[in-house]
Order: C-alpha cells, then structure tokens, then sequence
C-alpha cells in the first residue's frame, strides 16, 4: 500500500466512514466528523500505523492532507513505502 | 503469503460493494483462526452494516473486541457500532441507562465502552456529561444526569483531581478530609437518584520528587494517595462499585499508561491506547453488577488441570507439582480453587473412562483441587457439547452462566458452534499462562463477596447513611464557594495575543457568534478607543487554568454591543461568564453606555449557550436590519437591571495581584 493508501485507511477506520477519499487539499473542514476530538484520533492512529511519535506541538498541527504526507514522508524516510 | 493476497482480494470486494462476496472472502482469509484478526471482524462488520444486517454486524463488533486491545480497531468499531445502533437494536442480555461523568475528556472512552458492553450483552444507553463537569453534574438536581434518569453512573477520574498536598505533617486528617468530600459526594447522587455508581479509584502518577523515599513518608503524595484510594474502597463496601485504575494501569504499564503530550492537547489523562482496556474492565464491572457474571467453570482435565493425558501416562506418568510444567498446572488449580472460594461453581467435563479420570483426583499428592470441590463430575465419550447442556440443566443453570475450559482448539470451536451462549476460554498452548488468561477473561468479577461479610455490610450501611446526612446538605453554591476561584479579568496585551487569538481561533461550545478574528482583527480591536476587550485567568484551589475566556465589545452609541463572548470548555460551568459580564458592566458604565446588546449566532456545536443570555438576565430584543437570519438579539438594561452578578470568583486585575491574594 501506499502511504496516501495506509493515510486512507485509517482516516476510513477512525471516522468510520469506508467511502471517506482524501486528496492532498483536503483539510478538516471538508470532512465530516473531523472534530478536534477526532483529530487527536487520528494522530493517534497515525502513529500507531507508522510507528512513530509526534512532539506535543505537532499534535494539533497540519493545515491539509498533503502537509501531513510530507510530513510523514520526511519522517519516515527510507522507510516510506511510496 | 497467501493469507494477505486473500485479504486483499476480499477489501477490494468490498470497496466495490461486492458485500456478499467481500463477506465469504473474508471469511476464508480467517479460516483457521480461533479469534479472527481485529481487523477482519471490523469489515466483516462493516459489509454486514452495508447489507443492513445490524444484529451480524454487531456480532462482529463483539468478536472484534476480543481480537483487539489497541485503539484504532476499538475507535473504528465504537464508531461503527454507533451508525448500526441508529438504525439496530442488538439482541441483548440486559440493557442499561449508563452516564459517564468525568475529570478529563471521556469522547473516546464513552464509545469503547458501549462497545465493551454490547460484548458482555448489555445494550447501554448513554449520556456522556459536559467535560470536566462531573461535580457540578452530581450537586445540580436540575442538571442532564438526573433528566436521564441513569441505572449506572460511571465517575472517570484522574490523580489531580485529588486535593491532598505535595507534603503533609497530618497526613491521616488530609487522607480523611479528601475522603469526606469524596464521600460527601457519593451521597448526594445516591439520595437524588437510585443509580449504581461505578468509581474509577486514582491511578497514580510515576513520576515523583520524593523518589523512593515516597513510600517510607506517611506524609508524602504518592502514600497519601495510595491511602485514600484503600479508604476509597472501604467507603465503597457493598453501595458503590470500584475500578481499580492503580491496578490497570501497573498492569498496562504506567510508561504508556501517561502521555502527557495527549493531556496537554486535548486533556486525555488516560493514553488513548489503554482506553480499550480501561473500557473492557468498566464493562466487566458492569456486567457483574447487572448480575451477569458467570457462576460456573466447566473444566477439562487432560493438559488443562495437568500435562498429558491420564488414560495413556497413567498416575505417575501425567505431569502435575515438580517442573516447570507440573508447577504452572498446580498454579492454575490454584486459582481455580480460589474462583470456587468465592462462590463460583465447579464441573469437570472430559472425554475419559470415569474411573481414569478420578484417580488423580483421589490419588495425586499434588492435586490442589479434590473431588469434593467439584459440583459435577462428568467423564464419558459423549459428545462435550452435550455434557454441558446436562450440567447447565442439572445444576439448575442457564448456558449463559458456563464458561469452558479446554486446552484442545477443536473441542472450543465445537462449543463455540453448538453452544454460543457458553463462554470459551482461548487457552494459550503453554501451561504457563493458563492463569492469565483465565483472568484477563474478566468472566468471573464479583458484584460482592459471601454472607460472612454480612456484618461489615451493616456497618458500612451505617457509616455511608451519616455521611449522606452529611453530604446532603452541599449544594452547587457551596461547591462553587468550596473552589475558592480566583480570576484576572484584564484588557488583551501583546504577551496574551497569540493565545487570545488561538482561542477564538478555536473554541467552538461556549462561543455566541464564533466569529474567527485574525491576529491582525484582533490588533485592530486593541487599537480601537471604542472597543473594549478583555481576557479571564481562572484559577481554583486544584488548578490554575489559565487564559480561558475573552469578551470583545464594541461602543454603538450608549450601546456597547458584545462581538465575542467565549469559553474554553475546560471551565464551563464554574460561572466564569457571569465574572466577565460583571466587569463588562463596569466598563458599560464607564464609558457612558446604558445598555449590552448582545448576540447569539447558532451553530452546531454552540448549542450549550443557546440560553446564556437570557440565564444572564438579558431580554430578548428586535433583530437589528441587516442581521443573519438565524441569529438572536438580547438586550440588557445597565439602570433597570443592575449589574450582572458574579458571586463566587473574586477578581483582580492583575496577576501580581492575584499571586499577592493567595499568598
């Protein structure tokens, strides 16, 4: 799977909604549920997938998908699937 | 592997809604699994909800939970569990009207454990309370827990809502004093409504100054708190339920048990990945408080009470007390032996000749369990599925009060099949952890213990009616006088701006016209004569919350009209906003202006201020030309009305001041 795939998946999982497509502009606001309860979710959910930790300040950041792609790209690194 | 290219298959069917196929598929990627992967049951679930099949879906979201432990399964299936129960209501053992009251955000935790539940049979209803609120919830007889008219009230809390010192000289009056107030509360929801409450004691922190020398000062924190949550418990006798949180989370492991970057962000207190844990544990609780327990251990015998199998080894020749082998069946005979001390009921079910099978029973020198604790001994050929129905009839006990043991998987999956009400114990292949899973099982978590009690049931029925004649008498005044709150209520400055405008950048409850000033909008204001705006600190006797609430209003001629008034939800409910209005008056007044207009914009999520204003005192007022349709106008007469009262914040003006008070 890709990483936008794996980023997919979880937001379906955690939002619980199987149709739910992402795109690099998406931001909180064009999805429903995405609360701020919902986001720290999805943070946390994140890190469990990609098996690492964001710093407090990090937790409630991200203006859009693609922000938080190339943030995980950057972290991952050599470890990023796609 | 073929096992994830099957998997892969059954998502892409179920992405195209192929449901029925994506459901065999599925099915096949789990075949010869006992417990499906988490993640399996989750779209097992999902297709049965696409095919509207809530009560399948729902039997999925119950395996799910004994698939995982994690919160990405949990959160998806919660969530899930949600969309199916708008439109499903699960076959159920029992339902129950449950309210969550707590000290940190209970979001997460409320979902999982509608989740935990429905797998113990219980179809709750729930009522989740505003955070942080459950106080103010308990002391208000007109508030929405007692509207709800709950069978259970579950009291989430975290270690800082202790109020003992970092030191003490008298650290049994400080123990006591907590105690009271705790008990005092306890009482006052017991005399208002019949619920059960379920308490979740204090787990505490890792983290202490003290070191080791903590657990050798009586006086210290850490041994304070270790005191009051044993008090807790002895408060609690048969009235009042107890999560042992100081357990679960030595278990989970404390490391992980306290993220503190998830505290600071959002004030989760408790890790979101123990929250599953914590979830099952509140609804075994539950269970056995609803009289779901179960009260019956159907045991195997061969390589479950001891190695090898006694028809072929013979006496001598099983394995049972010497090694490390023998010693984990000693151990788990046990615990067995201490289930049945404390009232639960044992059969032995093996496919033995009768006269092997009791032999160990008579002649083992290691058999922790003998025959004369065994309620029905059954061993023949027959099929065990029939064998347990016998002992359910002949011990006079429904299906749904067995749990079975076996250490054979086939013989679990016969009983799974034939008997589904039967509970099966997924024994691991090593004796050594039989005794774990028996107790992460939770089957067995007792309401109460045996007669013998009986007596100390009697004294604590006592002890807790003098402390409900005690209790009673606190109202919500009084715990809003017992906060000792204290507030700077001061014009924005530079040093505040960037969390004045993070605030109306985000607070979305407590906020009347959600208007998202920028940094420059806010400046703007700063630099208006006109305008006056004004930021709230709050503090208490627990906590110093911080800059959490601000009004901005604008001079309309001898009107001053409130552009922004909002909250953080961390202090709603504490009258913070009759102090900032009280002020606003002052400044009305100052500046020559006979009335506030203020204004309400509805949104979805302000609906908790929907009538601030008319609480205040406002009255309604015409909507001025030009306003948004759905908005209301509220007008409030500095002369007629007199100032808008704050009775329980005293408020300076500055924080040197403030520092200054409490010293």
């Amino acid at each position: 799977m890709t990483l936008h795939e794996r980023l997919e998946t979880v937001f379906q999982a955690v939002l619980g909604n199987d149709e739910l497509v992402l795109t690099d502009e998406t931001t909180p606001g064009d999805v429903e549920g995405w609360d701020s309860v919902a986001h720290i979710n999805l943070m946390f959910s994140l890190e469990s997938e990609f098996a690492i930790q964001f710093a407090g300040n990090e937790l409630a950041e991200f203006a859009n998908i693609g922000e938080l792609k190339s943030y995980l790209q950057q972290r991952l690194g050599g470890r990023s699937a796609a | 592997m073929a096992g994830s290219l099957a998997l892969q298959r059954a998502d892409e069917l179920r992405k195209d809604g192929r449901f029925n196929e994506a459901i065999e598929a599925y099915r096949q990627a789990a075949s010869g699994e006992e417990i499906p992967p988490a993640e399996i049951c989750l779209n097992l679930a999902r297709c049965a909800h696409h095919l509207n099949q809530g009560e399948e879906a729902c039997r999925w979201l119950r395996r799910l939970v004994d698939a995982a432990d994690t919160f990405t399964p949990w959160q998806a299936g919660a969530s899930l569990l949600e969309q199916v129960l708008a439109s499903h209501r699960p076959s159920a053992r029992r339902s129950a009207r449950v309210a969550v009251l707590g000290s940190y955000t209970t979001t997460q935790f409320v979902g999982m454990l509608r989740l935990a539940a429905l797998r113990w049979g219980i179809a709750v209803e729930l009522y989740e309370a505003p955070y942080a609120q459950y106080r103010q919830e308990i002391l208000d007889p007109a508030g929405g827990l007692y509207a709800f008219k709950p069978d259970f009230v579950v009291l989430t809390l975290h270690a800082a809502e202790a109020a003992l010192p970092d030191y003490s000289r008298a650290p049994a009056e400080e123990v006591q004093a907590e105690l009271d107030r705790w008990r005092s509360l306890w009482e006052v929801l017991a005399s208002r409504c019949p619920a059960r409450l379920i308490v979740h004691n204090f787990a505490l922190p890792v983290e202490s100054p003290m070191g080791h020398l903590a657990s050798r000062l009586p006086g210290s924190r850490t041994a304070m708190m270790h005191t009051l949550n044993a008090r807790l418990g002895e408060a609690a006798g048969e009235t009042v339920s107890i999560v042992d949180c100081e357990r679960l989370s030595a278990l989970y492991g404390k490391r992980r048990w306290f993220d503190d970057r998830y505290w600071y962000v959002s004030r989760q207190a408790v890790a979101l990945d123990a929250l599953p844990m914590l979830a099952r544990h509140t609804a075994a609780v539950l269970a056995a408080d609803l009289g779901l327990s179960r009260k019956c251990l159907v045991l195997d015998l061969d390589n479950t009470l001891w190695g090898g199998v006694i028809g072929e080894d013979g006496l001598s020749g099983i394995r049972l007390g010497a090694g490390p082998e023998g010693e984990a069946f000693v151990a788990f005979q046990r615990y067995i032996l201490q289930l049945k001390d404390k009232g639960i009921i044992l059969a032995v079910c093996s496919k033995n000749n009768e006269a092997d099978a009791r032999e160990p029973f008579e002649k083992h020198p290691d058999m922790a369990l003998k025959l004369e604790d065994i309620a029905m001994f059954i061993a023949n050929w027959k099929p065990k599925s029939q064998n347990i129905a016998d002992i359910a009839s002949t011990l006079n006990l429904g299906l749904d009060a067995l749990v079975f043991v076996d250490d054979n998987p086939a013989e679990r999956e016969v009983i799974r099949q034939m008997l589904p009400e039967v509970e099966v114990i997924t024994l691991p292949a090593d004796p050594t952890g039989y005794v774990r899973a028996l107790a992460e099982s939770l089957l067995f978590e007792s309401a109460s213990f045996t007669e013998e009690d009986a007596q100390k049931t009697v004294q604590y029925r006592a002890r807790a009616e003098i402390a409900r004649l005690q209790g009673a008498s606190e109202s919500l005044e009084d715990f809003y006088e017992s906060l000792q709150m204290r507030a700077v209520i001061a014009p924005f400055d530079a040093l505040h701006l960037p969390r004045i405008v993070q605030l109306i950048g985000k607070t979305n409850q407590f906020n009347l016209t959600t208007r998202r000033h920028t940094m420059q909008q806010v400046q703007a204001f700063m630099n208006d004569d006109d305008c006056v705006h004004m930021y709230l600190k709050l503090r208490d006797r627990f906590t110093d919350h911080g800059l959490v609430g601000l009004v901005i209003a604008r001079k309309d001629g001898d009107v001053l009209d409130i552009d922004t008034l909002l909250m953080s939800c961390r202090v709603i409910g504490r009258t913070a906003e009759h102090a900032l209005l009280a002020k606003l008056c002052e400044e009305a007044r100052a500046r020559g202006c006979t009335s506030l207009r203020g204004t309400h914009i509805p949104t979805a999520k302000n609906v908790m201020v929907s009538d601030l204003f008319a609480n205040l005192g406002f009255k309604r007022a015409d909507d001025p030309a030009g306003a948004a349709e759905s908005a209301t106008h509220w007008i409030y007469h500095l002369q007629a009305d007199g100032p808008v009262e704050s009775r329980f914040i005293d408020v300076s003006s500055t924080d040197e001041e403030r520092r200054h008070d409490a010293a």
